[in-house]
């Protein structure tokens, strides 16, 4: 068991420094763009793609945001319950987390077969494919809601560590 | 049941669900996806990915993690005591010099940072246990700052501004302008306050010994510090220019305070660019996914007419325009004792937005309201972030002292909100002086 928690929670390290390159290049289109209009020239493709990179960087780096506890919630309830209790909510709002994850990783997997089946593309000049941007959706989430497993199959861990 | 107890029912649902613990995002999804099988069936479910990826790309969206990036950059380095050291040096002659320098302090990195508890956090951890060490009571030197880094949201640039605009479709440009003054001008206000509880405590406790800084000294600290004053300059300069759009002022600003970061404070290292990014990762995804989730929750809210009943029955109640600003102002009061900013943003404005239109409130100036009321809810109790952000800063402090310590400034922000009220241009005269 042990050893599964620690693959998840390296997948989720993982995917959160991927998503920290992403948002980085994003931001250096960005600085590309701007330098090269102002040098006079015409951009294309760099606005959809900066934003693609971040949405991306976005789903990707939900595990680890999970995983170090950033998805803040406003634990009013817990406060005025026992301790037990209060763990056994924790728990509760995990299974619901984790049914949440698993609902929109479904629904977003399908949206994004669909989307790679008709070949769907932005309509923008450049025109890229959809669904690498739309498959972020559900590999982030789906890794996001593992990262629950992990949670509810664990005892609190340290966060700090990563 | 008609849309208006429909809406009642879904509130109090949805502040059970958000009290729970569960997170923010996920809540709003959950409460979404309750009412609309429960209403219309398993069908609209299917847009909800549609609905998810419209709201999120978008590239003035990408504003939100640049900026906080930019704020992570800076946060992870001592700037925050280079800023306050050197304004300490510069105001040694002054009572509560220290103190004043440490509001002061909070007010310039709010201008780089856009996030109240990241800048609480910054100045926090380098001046309050300075402050203690110096013998300043203990409330005064936690409240300061932690009202101060409350002014993160205020002063441009602004997380919550930044929401704002794109909710309301006001210019984010004209946002952040709105801010600047009433940045300014509380900033003063607390450094009065800090002035005049000084004055009454030097008289009281003879504290150690002041210590006076020549001349070179002062100006050594500005050095270091200068770079970040020329960022905050950059950034008012490309975004009101017309060189750049706010997103783009985000990366070119972001990147060139990583770039400051390595060169001054030498963070060259993987270990700590991963710092860097692992909190604006963090801070990001968390504010994007309520973002992604306000969005479902304002398609089911949409859907099922709850929003457009709501608005149309409060503007029908025909309430006077002071009434309905006191009532709204009230009720905002409450809301950000429970709810974070991001959170009431998204959840309430589509409601508000048309009440206050139909109401001829102006929402740039609504908007500096909207920031202070939320600035309140920061350092109040259940759920002031800012209180337990300077907790983590100075663990020997009890909670209840920074609250205590905090409560004054509280006092000085609904005056504030009752002098934006009575004098409306400390917001709009900037932004209409600068964009007509």
């Amino acid at each position: 068991m042990r050893a599964f928690h620690a693959a998840v929670a390296a997948i989720s390290l993982f995917c959160a420094a991927l998503a920290s390159v992403l948002l980085a290049v994003a931001g250096l289109i960005i600085v590309w763009m701007v330098t090269w209009r102002s040098l006079g020239n015409s951009t294309s493709w760099e606005l959809e793609l900066s934003i693609f990179l971040m949405v991306a960087s976005l789903f990707l780096a939900s595990p680890f945001t999970l995983l170090t506890k950033g998805h803040v919630g406003v634990d009013l309830l817990p406060h005025y319950l026992s301790s037990k209790n209060a763990q056994r909510l924790q728990t509760f709002t995990h299974f619901l987390g984790l049914a949440i994850c698993l609902f929109l990783t479904w629904y977003c997997f399908q949206f994004a077969l669909e989307a790679y089946i008709k070949n769907d593309r932005t309509e923008s000049v450049w025109a890229p494919p959809k669904w690498p941007l739309y498959a972020t959706m559900p590999i982030g989430l789906g890794l996001t809601a593992l990262q629950y497993v992990s949670l509810l199959t664990s005892p609190p861990a340290k966060t700090e560590a990563y | 049941m008609s849309e208006l107890q429909m809406g009642m029912v879904i509130l109090v649902v949805t502040l059970v669900v958000l009290f729970s613990g569960l997170p923010i995002a996920w809540g709003l999804i959950l409460v979404a996806v309750g009412a609309l099988v429960s209403v219309k069936g398993v069908m609209p479910l299917l847009n909800i990915p549609l609905v998810i990826i419209d709201e999120l790309a978008s590239f003035a969206l990408l504003t939100i993690p640049l900026f906080i990036l930019l704020g992570s950059a800076v946060g992870s380095t001592n700037a925050g005591r280079d800023i306050y050291e050197s304004l300490h040096r510069w105001l040694d002659r002054v009572p509560g010099g220290l103190v004043i320098a440490n509001i002061l302090a909070c007010g310039i990195f709010s201008g780089i940072c856009g996030s109240s508890p990241a800048t609480a956090a910054a100045i926090g951890k380098a001046g309050v246990p300075e402050m203690l060490r110096r013998r300043i009571p203990v409330q005064l030197a936690t409240g300061s700052v932690c009202a101060g880094g409350t002014l993160g949201i205020l002063i441009p640039p602004s997380i919550t501004m930044i929401l704002y605009g794109l909710t309301t479709e006001t210019s984010i440009g004209r946002l952040f302008l709105a801010g600047v003054i009433p940045g300014l001008m509380l900033v003063t206000m607390f450094a009065i306050y800090a002035w005049l509880v000084s004055l009454r405590h030097d008289k009281r406790t003879a504290t150690e010994p002041v210590v006076y800084y020549t001349l070179s000294q002062k100006f050594e600290g500005l050095g270091r510090v200068s770079p970040f004053i020329l960022v905050i300059i950059g950034i008012a300069y490309a975004m009101y220019g017309g060189i750049a759009t706010p997103s783009e002022v985000a990366a070119l600003s972001a990147a060139l305070a990583v770039v400051l970061v390595m060169v001054i404070y030498k963070e060259r290292s993987l270990k700590s660019q991963w710092r860097i990014f692992r909190e604006t990762m963090r801070e990001s995804t968390m504010i994007l996914m309520i973002i992604a989730a306000a969005g479902v929750f304002s398609y089911m809210m949409s859907l099922l007419y709850i929003t457009q009943s709501t608005a149309e029955w409060l503007v029908s109640l025909q309430m006077s325009r002071w009434v309905l600003f006191a009532a709204i102002s009230v009720f905002l009061l409450i809301a950000g004792c429970f709810l974070p900013p991001v959170a009431i943003i998204l959840m309430i404005m589509p409601v508000l937005t048309p009440v206050l239109e139909a109401n001829n409130f102006d929402l740039i100036w609504f908007a500096v309201v909207l920031t202070v009321n939320m600035e309140i809810g920061l350092i109040t109790p259940p759920v002031g972030l800012n209180l337990f952000v300077l907790k983590g800063v100075v663990p020997q402090v009890s909670v209840k002292d920074i609250l205590m310590g905090s409560l004054p400034f509280v006092v000085i922000m609904i005056l504030f909100i009752v002098l934006l009220a009575i004098f409306p241009e400390i917001a709009l005269w900037l932004p209409n002086k600068a964009m007509g």
